[in-house]
């Protein structure tokens, strides 16, 4: 019966309402639930009971794999093919600090953004929710909140019934 | 050096020797014509001009293969040897010795010559004048042998004719002067000094009695002739024997400026100066109008106007006690001079030698001598029997009254420029339309061989057979480096037509001059002179003269500026002006290139208001010209100074059109000094100078020593960061001495040659972007009124832990392991950071393609060591590189290490007064670190810790030790 | 300076009514006819840019006035100079971000913009001022047949890596900044071609709550790193010049000088930027006086630090007691380029001066004057350390002098096009100011309100 439908999409005009339906919907025993709002809302991880994003771990990875592909290329030319310049010394260790800087950099500012966008999993052209007739509007000024059809407490009439009393402003069922 | 005659010059008869008849002549033959369009389909394309033109390099090269085996002619397309000739390896080059000809004068040099093509001379180390060193004449010559504007065949009204139309020509005018005597038959000459030109004019004048020979010189040493003419009673050469003395004492004369005898008095000058370590051994006192670098290493230099000089010279002969010599007044300033310098005469016994002028008056130049004989200097002085002498010629002058009064039917100019070079007021060029026949013979169709009937091109010295006078009367057999690449034919061939030869052979007439001279067996003296570059024991003998007792009538003295007429420092009397290596050396003392000033003094500038680059009228008794004014730090107040040689109008592509003509206004009676008046014009120009500032500011770049303090503060030991480095067998290094630089650029030119570096033309050294690897910074101290000058070539320092490499991104600029600072051109791209860096800014940048064009003859001339730089690349000084792995090439053959002298590079070599060393400072015995020992020795911006490897002798200050004299 | 008791927006606005403004802009663009014009005198000047490409890569470097001594002129100057402008798109977002100065949410968009078309007009110059520019690869590390490597010593290899580093990271974080509004400006499209073109950009966004807490670990660490990335880009610039030995270059004072510099001029191009945008579009309500008094304080605060770079550098150079130091600084205050010392003293700092009433500050044609002057300042004083330090370095006998000629004009004046015309096309096509970061800054307001 879970492959009826991807979820129900439940509106709320305000990040105090989807928080307050999030709260209660955990409360409720729902596990798989998710929510859509225009711009970040504090707390609501907490809420839903999201995982600490591991972005900053991939990030430092980046980091040090950016400083060491930056030192050992800049050692290696020069142990390539060593020559006198300018009387400094071959393996000019300060002078090579400012590449390696910034390949630190670079290496984990991009590896950071890939991290974010695949653990998304994005970039992908289309998703259930957008099925939603009025899932246009979280990206303007509501605010939605979705139990998921896999969730084991899931059911279609019920599940509407509690999210509408929980105050949402419409409740949809979403096609999978 | 290996040093060779020409492979064909045992033979006479050789094929080679032939001189091959006239191009049209050789493509006329239908069977050549076959062969050509067989073996290069492209030339039956051609148009009938660019045909001839292909036809005639062709003819050229064929020639050449003819003469020495299988060279080809410098400059058309690269055609391979079919057969490798036995004695050419390819890339090895051959020495030749042989001399080019400055005003008439032998200047010896070896040739270096690749495949056939002289790129390089040096001087000839073994002749007893130059003893191997150079000036910027002999450097250039070799790009005049290339130069694109040189008439290329004989020529009537324009219109090309062949040999044998000249023949018939010739013969013609032969049977007309056998029936008149050479009535109406006149030749003009500029200064000659070879033995066969003067035997063949004799014997022309034996066939025709009645015929004349005058002679021109614009600049020569005409002047000394004279004034020794009125001071001795006889014309004599003179040759100051400056190794010999202690003190100098100059009356306006630039002895060590440019001319036949620079490089004799610049090398004997410096060794006199080095004589005793502990201190100047000459020292100079000069009284002088217009700053030379005699002047500027003057120790004690008194400004005043050239018609100053007889009173000061009288002045001088009366503290020296001469009879008749009465005190003249003197202004405060002149007495405190010649006092000093009487007191120098006085401490320097007999080794004191008063000089005067060669372009100065008669009274100066008397007085003079009597002093001289009075301070018992006749030791010091070397009288020789002028060498420059065609037996009883006339001046330029008498030729003009006569070619007015129609006396005068055929005029041959022999190798002169009158119509140029004539003074504005004998109206040369309206004289011409009056004579019915005129023949020009020289290099180029100029200004005369223009308005002549016939102009007949001659070789240039390099592609000789000939035979000069070095300035010291040794001869020099001139011989071929090279086969005529054009149809042109030497001046005794053209002569010995004159009289009666039918295509004369050109060794022939030369051995025929000297099958009577040369002692003992003649082949074997022949081949040894040609191998030495010059005939043993033809100096000239000394005469003894005592000065002429005659009345000492003073000069001239009316009022009005003084008017100085001076040769241009690096274009001559003009003759040079087709020679962008001389039109964009900067003159030593102003680095202007690409043109002639009319030079002020700062307080005659103030009066009219003038700044460098207004315009200014110069008149002379009517005449008048307008050129640019220069303000001359040091110059005397009342005198102006024109510079000959420039507004040239039929010079060649390069020396058209620029500057001012002096010659229109300089007068026939008083050729060097003159009165007249200056008014400024209002118009400007923008002078091509390669150096902006002249003050040294208060810094040190230039230092000195005095005898009080002969050694300079030894510098504090410079920290470094970095461990030192094992540096290999050799490190390279150069020292300067600033006491011997005299500024006469021969480095420069050397450099030029040497290094294949660019010209690039009067509008971009204008934007500072002159190429010189090697350039003579020129500094002033002192009030501008009387400062005193000081010379610094700057090449590049090769400094150790050198600023340029760090900067460079793709390591195109490194050091070797020999220290030198290379420059890896095709690893360049351009970024100019290492110029940027450089403390020294020595460093130049192909802002354009400034290559040659592919087609054009100055290719040739290229150094095939040193590669061509394209547009976007930086170059610079390399020590010569070229020369330092020739030479490791060598010592590796022979297994042996580098020894001293194995590598000299070309400014060095070129150096008139050996003021550059350069060696291996590794080996402590080795010159250059007997001098980085010497406690004049100091390094330019030291607190830079660049660790330069290019260094410098501080210069003696000798002031002060005179007052103690 | 960042309080956020005051309001910087007005509260009496709905956060619809903020979506639809701005998402409204690319969709339905209001100034068109302004737009247009500003577009052909854009492209006049990029033509102009090609036309001078065109002939110096056909003819060589030749055609500017460089020479020796002063071999480096318009080209680094300029390079500078755009540089430097660059930064201030990403300082002002990232660093104002960080300090969680949310009245930077209204600006921080176009900021980034500017500051990745700037980049790439600084960009494009050291390939232009190269002698031999097709050989640029020469500068990269691959294995190549002469077997050389890049010269890791030279600034100028540190140049080209930081560059490229400071240009790929700014892209990304402006891109990771862009992808909500992306999402926003999808669900207003209409037609179906923006549809596709926002569908695709948004790379199928959909605010999910696990999307947005990793996206804001992402973007805020990303910002951490692009402060020092800033810093460390224009101080490596100013080792172009300080690592040689030419007085008035070789000084310690020049990382922080340089980058204190490039935030004052990017500032003043960030508030001509914002008055510009809020008089074309109406922005009022968004970019209000509020930002325009922060603005000037900022512009206030980089342009003293700059003036004290100025007076150090003075003082460094007689607290040396070099020779050549204090000749180079006597050249500057009384030489032949003078004018541009004085120039950049009087540009810069002068007008400057009025920002200190809150008046003038919250003007916007007044604010945008002192912005115009300021970046005519630092232009000039770029040319003053560039020309003033290398036509009279050590030596007195390569001293030289520098005259522009027209081609350096016209390629400074054509980069300017480089700049414009894709600024302009942004504009056009993508919501310049952040819409969800507006609507959490109004959120927070709104919330305050009914709280207090």
């Amino acid at each position: 019966m879970a492959a009826e439908a991807y979820g129900l999409l439940a509106e709320f005009g305000s990040p105090e309402a989807l928080l307050k339906a999030a709260r209660e919907a955990r409360g409720a025993g729902y596990r798989r639930l998710d929510a859509f709002t225009p711009f970040p809302v504090e707390g609501l991880s907490l809420a839903l009971r999201l995982a600490r994003p591991g972005v900053s771990w991939i990030g430092l990875i980046g980091g040090f794999a950016g400083a060491a592909v930056a030192l050992l290329m800049q050692v290696y030319v020069n142990y390539d093919y060593p020559l006198d310049v300018g009387g400094r010394p071959v393996y000019a260790i300060s002078a090579f600090a400012v590449v390696t800087f910034e390949l630190t950099i670079l290496f984990s500012a991009l590896s950071m953004i890939a991290a974010m966008l695949w653990q998304n999993g994005l970039p992908r052209l289309n998703h259930p929710v957008f099925a939603g007739r009025r899932f246009h509007l979280a990206s303007k000024d509501r605010y939605f909140l979705c139990v998921q059809s896999d969730d084991q407490a899931f059911d279609p009439q019920q599940t509407a019934a509690f999210l509408r009393r929980s105050g949402a402003l419409s409740v949809e069922l979403i096609p999978p | 050096m290996t040093r060779r005659v020409p492979p064909d010059s045992n033979s006479s008869q050789g094929p080679g020797l032939r001189q091959w008849s006239g191009i049209e002549e050789l493509s006329g033959d239908p069977a050549f014509q076959a062969w050509v369009d067989a073996e290069y389909p492209a030339a039956a394309e051609f148009t009938p001009t660019a045909r001839r033109e292909f036809l005639k390099l062709m003819g050229a090269s064929f020639a050449l293969a003819g003469l020495t085996g299988c060279e080809k002619s410098p400059f058309v397309a690269a055609l391979p040897y079919v057969d490798q000739p036995q004695d050419v390896s390819i890339g090895v080059p051959k020495n030749y010795a042989t001399a080019v000809v400055l005003d008439g004068y032998a200047q010896p040099v070896i040739a270096t010559t690749y495949s056939g093509r002289p790129t390089k001379l040096e001087g000839n180390p073994d002749h007893p004048v130059t003893q191997g060193r150079s000036d910027i004449f002999m450097q250039a010559a070799v790009l005049g042998l290339y130069d694109p504007d040189r008439a290329q065949g004989p020529t009537r009204r324009g219109e090309p004719v062949s040999w044998n139309d000249v023949a018939d020509h010739i013969g013609a005018l032969r049977a007309e002067w056998g029936r008149t005597q050479g009535e109406g038959l006149r030749l003009l000459t500029g200064p000659v000094t070879s033995p066969t030109l003067s035997r063949q004019l004799d014997a022309l004048l034996k066939q025709f009695p009645k015929a004349r020979i005058h002679t021109h010189e614009p600049v020569a040493d005409g002047g000394r002739r004279n004034l020794t003419a009125a001071a001795y009673g006889q014309p004599l050469d003179v040759d100051y024997q400056l190794e010999s003395c202690a003190v100098v004492v100059s009356f306006d004369d630039d002895l060590l400026g440019p001319g036949p005898d620079q490089v004799r008095r610049a090398r004997s000058w410096s060794s006199a100066r080095r004589r005793d370590g502990n201190g100047p051994g000459l020292r100079l006192h000069m009284a002088e109008s217009v700053p030379s670098i005699t002047g500027a290493m003057a120790g004690d230099r008194l400004v005043t106007e050239a018609s100053r000089m007889p009173s000061l010279a009288q002045a001088l002969a009366s503290k020296a006690g001469v009879t008749g010599a009465a005190m003249p007044d003197l202004t405060p300033v002149e007495r405190e001079w010649i006092d000093r310098a009487a007191a120098a005469c006085r401490s320097a016994q007999g080794r004191a030698l008063i000089v005067a002028n060669a372009f100065g008056d008669v009274a100066t130049a008397s007085w003079v001598a009597r002093t001289n004989e009075a301070l018992a200097a006749s030791s010091l002085l070397r009288f020789t029997t002028p060498l420059q002498s065609v037996a009883n010629a006339g001046a330029l002058a008498d030729l003009v009254a006569e070619v007015t009064a129609g006396q005068v039917e055929t005029l041959v100019v022999v190798d002169t420029n009158p119509v140029y070079s004539a003074s504005g007021s004998l109206n040369f060029r309206e004289g011409m339309q009056k004579i019915r026949s005129s023949l020009h013979l020289g290099l180029q169709r100029d200004e005369t061989g223009e308005l002549c009937e016939w102009q007949l091109p001659l070789t240039h010295a390099l592609e000789s057979w000939g035979d000069a006078r070095a300035i010291d009367g040794t001869a020099t057999i001139i011989q071929p480096v090279i086969s005529p690449f054009y149809d042109v034919r030497t001046v005794h061939q053209v002569v010995a037509m004159m009289s009666g030869q039918l295509d004369p052979a050109a060794e022939a007439i030369v051995r025929e001059t000297w099958r009577s001279r040369l002692p003992g067996d003649f082949e074997t003296a022949w081949r040894q002179s040609l191998r030495d570059g010059f005939v043993r024991d033809t100096a000239a003998e000394a005469v003894l003269v005592r000065p002429d007792p005659a009345e000492i009538v003073p000069p001239f003295a009316d009022d009005g500026l003084d008017i100085v007429f001076r040769p241009d420092p690096t274009v001559w009397d003009g003759q040079f002006a087709n020679i962008g290596w001389l039109q964009e050396l900067p003159k030593p003392l102003t680095t202007l290139t690409w043109g002639n000033v009319i030079a002020v003094s700062p307080a005659l500038a103030k009066r009219i208001d003038v700044a460098n680059g207004d315009h200014v009228k110069v008149t002379i008794r009517e005449r008048s010209t307008v050129g640019p004014a220069w303000i001359a730090p040091g110059q005397a107040d009342n005198t102006v100074a024109l510079y000959l040689g420039y507004g040239r109008m039929r010079a060649g592509r390069v020396g058209d059109g620029i500057g001012y003509d002096a010659y229109a206004i300089r007068p026939v009676d008083q050729p060097w000094l003159t009165k007249g008046t200056l008014h400024k014009v209002g118009t400007a120009e923008v002078l091509a100078v390669t150096q902006l500032h002249h003050r040294m500011d208060g810094f040190d770049f230039v230092r000195e020593v005095s005898v009080e303090h002969p050694a300079l503060q030894p510098p504090p030991a410079q920290p470094s960061l970095y461990p030192a480095r094992a540096s290999s067998k050799n490190a390279w290094g150069m020292v300067i001495d600033l006491d011997s630089c005299i500024g006469c650029n021969a480095c420069v030119v050397a450099c030029t040659a040497e290094n294949n570096v660019p010209v690039v033309g009067k509008d971009q050294v204008k934007i500072g972007r002159e190429m010189h690897w090697l350039r003579i910074a020129r500094y002033f101290t002192g009030e501008i009124e009387a400062p005193r000058s000081f010379f610094q070539p700057v090449p590049c320092m090769h400094c150790e832990d050198a600023p340029c490499e760090m900067g460079c991104p793709v390591d195109a600029t490194t050091h070797s392991p020999e220290g030198v600072n290379q420059m890896v051109y095709n690893r360049c791209i351009g970024t100019r950071t290492c110029s940027s860096y450089c403390p020294y800014k020595v460093r130049r940048f192909n802002f354009y393609d400034y290559r040659n064009a592919p087609d054009s003859p100055e290719q040739a001339a290229h150094n095939p060591d040193v590669t061509l730089r394209s547009r976007g690349v930086m170059e610079k000084c390399t020590y010569c590189t070229q020369r330092i792995e020739a030479a490791h090439v060598a010592a590796d053959k022979e297994n042996r290490p580098l020894r001293e002298g194995d590598v000299v590079t070309a400014c060095q070599s070129a150096c008139p007064t050996r003021a550059i060393v350069f060696g291996d400072i590794n080996d402590p015995d080795s010159e250059v670190s007997r001098l980085r020992r010497d406690g004049r020795h100091y390094a330019l911006l030291e607190e830079q810790g660049t660790r330069p490897r290019t260094t410098y002798l501080a210069r003696w200050n000798d002031k002060r030790g005179d007052r103690q004299g | 300076m960042t309080d956020r008791s005051a309001d910087v927006l007005p509260v009496n606005q709905s956060l619809g009514g903020v979506t639809e403004q701005l998402a409204g802009i690319p969709l339905h663009f209001p100034a068109r006819r302004r737009w247009l014009a500003t577009m052909v005198f854009a492209c006049a000047l990029l033509l102009l840019l090609m036309v001078s490409i065109a002939a110096l890569f056909t003819r060589g470097v030749g055609i500017w006035g460089i020479n020796i001594p002063v071999n480096w002129a318009f080209a680094i100057h300029n390079y500078v100079w755009w540089l430097g402008i660059g930064h201030a798109g990403t300082l002002i977002s990232a660093f104002l971000l960080l300090t969680g100065s949310e009245w930077r949410n209204s600006l921080n968009r176009f900021a980034e913009t500017m500051t990745l078309f700037a980049v790439i007009c600084a960009g494009i110059y050291p390939v232009l001022h190269l002698g031999r520019p097709w050989y640029l690869y020469w500068m990269f590390p691959y294995p190549a047949t002469m077997g050389v490597w890049p010269q890791f010593r030279s600034p100028l290899e540190w140049d080209i890596w930081a560059v490229l580093t400071y240009l790929t990271v700014s892209l990304a974080f402006w891109y990771t900044g862009l992808i909500p509004d992306l999402a926003a400006a999808r669900d207003r499209a209409r037609s179906r071609g923006w549809q596709i073109f926002f569908g695709i950009t948004a790379l199928g966004w959909r605010g999910s709550a696990a999307h947005w807490s990793r996206w804001s670990q992402a973007y805020r660490l990303t910002a951490g790193l692009a402060v020092p990335l800033v810093v460390s880009v224009h101080s490596e610039v100013s080792l172009l010049f300080a690592a040689g030995q030419i007085p008035g270059w070789h000084s310690t004072i020049f990382p922080p000088y340089f980058v204190l510099g490039a935030a004052f001029s990017g500032f003043a191009v960030v508030s001509i930027i914002a008055i510009a945008l809020r008089f074309w579009f109406g922005l009022e309500n968004l970019v209000t006086d509020e930002h325009l008094d922060l603005l000037g304080k900022v512009l206030l605060a980089t342009g003293l630090m700059t003036a004290y770079g100025y007076v150090f550098e003075v003082f460094d150079a007689l607290y040396s007691g070099g020779p050549h130091e204090i000749q180079t600084l006597i050249d500057r205050i009384a030489g032949a380029y003078a004018w541009t010392y004085w120039g950049a003293l009087v540009f810069n700092f002068i007008p400057l001066q009025a920002l200190w009433w809150r008046r003038v500050r919250r003007c916007g044609s007044a604010l945008l004057l002192i912005s115009a002057s300021v970046v005519v300042g630092m232009w000039l004083e770029r040319y003053m350390i560039l020309v003033t330090s290398l036509y009279r370095d050590f030596l007195v006998s390569s001293w030289g002098e520098f005259t522009p000629t027209f081609w350096d004009w016209s390629t400074y004046f054509g980069t300017i096009g480089l700049f414009l015309v894709p600024f302009l096309l942004a504009i056009r096509f993508i919501p310049m100011i952040s819409i969800f970061e507006t609507k959490e800054l109004l959120h927070e307001e709104q919330e305050e309100r009914h709280g207090g």
